[in-house]
């Protein structure tokens, strides 16, 4: 009785009305009583009617379903007694709703909040994020022949920088690593297993010629090896395919191996870019997530959290980036520079994680248990 | 007032009130049998139990060395000590040294009192008596003590090699390798500490320190007294070790024994692995629940293997040979596939965790110390580790530091000392 006055009271908005103690409003409170006793009784004959034969499994209802406009469902005046498109008592609401949250579903079996998204749809994403990369790739094949011109010209400060411009517009491809063909990744910018290691090509090659002193003469041929490298990139990206598991974890995997890699000296190891690279990853992250964005939304508030934290991280490289476009090395940053990094770093990648599983393409399989396979065996 | 004399008190308020009723008498009985065993007092209970605890001896001199086959306490640091000996007697001092005092701190001693104007002769901060704690110490010799600076090459072990670096490794030299490793382990962070500190006084001027790493165990934390620890990924570690009990498995596993083309003085020892395995902690909380148990092949709480209902339950792989239930590449299933073929392979695995400050990047410097015993490294561990190269779990993890070493057998008693048999 009293749990069924208290729901009724809840669903009209807490009971409304101030308490106005007037005798007009001592006769509406009596109208109000004996319309209560009447729903009541109405209540109590409809679940004597319907409880002996209501052995139907309870219709499930969707915590995204809301009443449409105009249904009048939610006015005060109507006495709601089930949750809006199904037939579960409006008692039992809250109890499934949080039993829900903690992965119980109305059946009382575990229950997954995922509503997978088909893999198809990932095509239109994974199309727009190759075209970018086609884009970067011919800034990067520039990019390194003004880092030819420079180390032929002889000056090694603005060798360095070409250098800088080349190293982020490799960065910028992103999403792609791991997945060009043979050993093209490493002609472009293969990262020793060594400092001591001397037999490696790439854009490191060039880093530690450079920041070491050697004749920048002598790094001539190995960036000339680079720009072919990026030409047979150009032909290998529009053949490359990316899984939609796997590509909505490279969007915070680009920052997790910035974090690791760059921002720990570790991949950039003469050079100490480790910011500017970072900041290249910030912009590779950004359009992984823009392309997955018409994905996301409306699921969850991934997009907006990601979206926020990616600009909060944004708006700290770029209070970093001089008037140049350099940026400082990982020694020359203050504490509370290097903080202020690390920190929205390390938010942006808990909003990221959120990404895979709300772009996720399957429900989770069911697994067999060892008494299961013992049986069928 | 003791508990007796309440005890009485309590009886002759009760003459006094006669019969007073049988609701009083009863409430009164009552209060008199639970003063009759008073409620121990926690602290004292605390206190007690760990006086117990303090009180653990394990000795040192054993056929065996301690701190293989004996329960893990909790705490644990490991050290890799160079040699800057001049010859191979001052060498020998440094070693002998590590066992006199490992013997006196294992047994637990009262401090010793000196001159007033000396300095004491122990550092002394475990008060006036040094606890035993269950105090281990146990000490190896890696290949470069038998390099060609102490005329020591034809003692060296057959199987001890420095060790390799594998595929995915990235060995930082000055975390990797030493002359002679020791393993400390007690129960409390401060015996292990304080042993730390007095081995190197003995040892100064002989051996110097390469790298250390302090470790520690997740506390138990589960009814099951055979429920294992956590490692920093949250997973029980240990659960498929050879049973440790038993002396026949541990003479086919772990124990060396002398024959052709091996040294008769390493009857008793063992090689030990020791791989200092930094684990990627905020990447790997970022990862969804399934997908870590799928690398793993247990569910987490449990320890249960995927589909199962318990720790200690046989995975059952016969039942699973396409990996519906735990995937062929899980992490239970490439380090033990539980086949005849692999059980030669087994390890006795006594890894530690490790939480070592923070990186420059900002994220936290933790990890396992592994650590694992074998009677040969590379038809065991190395096998293993071969296998574990295509695990899904190496995204996570990166090894960069560690050695192989040889662990000789015990000291035999108070004029030995362990590995006396490369001075034979």
């Amino acid at each position: 009785m009293s749990g069924s006055s208290i729901s009724t009271d809840a669903l009209r908005g807490g009971g409304g009305g101030g308490s106005d103690p007037s005798g007009s409003s001592r006769r509406r409170r009596l109208a109000l009583w004996l319309a209560g006793l009447g729903v009541l009784v109405v209540v109590a004959l409809v679940a004597a009617a319907t409880i002996p034969g209501s052995h139907s499994a309870p219709k499930p209802f969707s915590t995204l379903a809301v009443a449409p406009h105009g249904s009048g469902a939610n006015q005060l005046h109507r006495h709601e007694s089930a949750v809006f498109d199904s037939n579960i008592p409006a008692q039992e609401y809250g109890t499934r709703i949080s039993r829900l949250e903690n992965g119980i579903g109305a059946d009382g079996q575990l229950a997954s909040d995922l509503d997978p998204i088909p893999a198809s749809a990932f095509n239109r994403p994974v199309g727009a994020y190759i075209h970018y990369a086609l884009g970067v790739s011919d800034r990067l094949g520039t990019a390194v022949t003004v880092l030819t011109a420079q180390l032929q010209a002889g000056d090694r400060a603005a060798a360095e920088r070409a250098w800088d411009v080349a190293f982020t517009d490799y960065l910028h491809l992103g999403a792609v690593y791991g997945l060009l063909p043979g050993n093209l990744n490493d002609h472009l910018a293969q990262v020793p297993s060594s400092l001591t290691q001397s037999h490696f090509t790439g854009l490191h090659r060039v880093e530690k010629g450079l920041w070491q002193g050697a004749p920048l003469r002598s790094l001539v041929p190995i960036s000339q090896a680079i720009s072919l490298a990026v030409v047979s990139l150009k032909h290998t990206l529009p053949r490359t395919q990316i899984d939609p598991l796997d590509y909505s974890a490279r969007a915070h995997e680009i920052l997790e191996d910035a974090q690791r890699d760059l921002m720990s000296g570790n991949q950039v190891p003469w050079s100490g870019e480790g910011v500017l690279g970072t900041a290249a990853g910030v912009t590779a992250t950004r359009e992984v997530v823009g392309t997955l964005a018409p994905l996301m939304q409306g699921r969850d508030n991934t997009l907006v959290q990601v979206d926020n934290w990616l600009l909060r991280l944004q708006s700290v490289m770029d209070s970093l980036r001089r008037a140049d476009g350099s940026y400082p090395t990982l020694t020359q940053l203050t504490i509370a520079q290097r903080e202020r990094i690390n920190g929205n770093l390390a938010g942006a990648l808990t909003a990221l994680e959120g990404i895979p599983p709300t772009t996720e393409t399957v429900l989770p399989p069911t697994f067999p248990t060892i008494a299961s396979q013992e049986h069928t065996k | 007032m003791s508990p007796v004399d309440r005890r009485n008190f309590l009886k002759g308020s009760l003459t006094a009130l006669g019969a007073g009723g049988a609701g009083v008498a009863v409430g009164l009985a009552g209060a008199d049998r639970a003063h009759a065993a008073p409620a121990p007092d926690l602290a004292t209970t605390a206190r007690d139990l760990n006086a117990r605890e303090l009180s653990q001896r394990i000795p040192f001199d054993a056929f065996h060395q301690s701190g293989i086959i004996t329960p893990k306490p909790a705490q644990a640091t490991v050290i890799a000590l160079d040699s800057v000996a001049a010859n191979r007697t001052a060498l020998f001092e440094g070693l002998q040294a590590i066992s006199s005092e490992a013997r006196l701190l294992t047994r637990g001693e009262p401090v010793g009192v000196a001159e007033i104007d000396d300095p004491p002769p122990d550092s002394g901060i475990l008060g006036a008596y040094n606890a035993p704690d269950s105090l281990t110490v146990t000490v190896g010799f890696g290949a470069s003590l038998f390099d060609d600076r102490y005329g020591l090459a034809a003692k060296r072990p057959p199987q001890l090699t420095p060790m390799p670096s594998f595929a995915l490794d990235e060995l930082d030299p000055t975390r990797t390798h030493g002359d002679v490793i020791v393993q400390i382990c007690a129960g409390q962070r401060d015996t292990v500490v304080h042993t730390v500190r007095e081995l190197m006084r003995a040892v100064a001027g002989h051996l110097t320190i390469r790298w250390m790493l302090d470790g520690f165990q997740t506390a138990v934390r589960d009814r099951d007294p055979k429920a294992n620890t956590r490692n920093l990924f949250a997973f029980r570690d240990g659960t498929a070790n050879p049973d440790a009990t038993n002396p026949a498995k541990m003479d086919e596993l772990i124990w060396v024994r002398a024959k052709r083309g091996e040294p008769a003085w390493t009857t008793g020892g063992s090689y030990m692995v020791v791989r200092v395995i930094r684990q990627h902690v905020e990447f790997w909380d970022r990862v969804g629940m399934l997908e870590q148990e799928q690398m793993i092949g247990r569910y987490r709480v449990s320890g249960a293997p995927l589909g199962g209902t318990y720790e200690h339950e046989d995975p059952r792989y016969d039942l699973d040979p396409h990996g519906d239930r735990i995937p062929l590449n899980a992490h239970i299933r490439l380090a033990n596939p539980r086949t005849p073929k692999t059980s030669t392979q087994r390890i006795l695995r006594r890894g530690y965790n490790y939480d070592r400050g923070v990186d420059g990047a900002g994220n936290l410097d933790q990890g396992l110390l592994f650590m694992a015993f074998n009677k040969d490294p590379d038809r065991q561990f190395a096998t293993i580790q071969r296998r574990l190269e295509t695990e899904p779990m190496t995204d996570y993890i990166l090894p960069v530091g560690g050695g192989y070493f040889f662990v000789p057998p015990g000291s035999r008693g108070s004029g030995d000392w362990v590995g006396s048999g490369i001075a034979d």
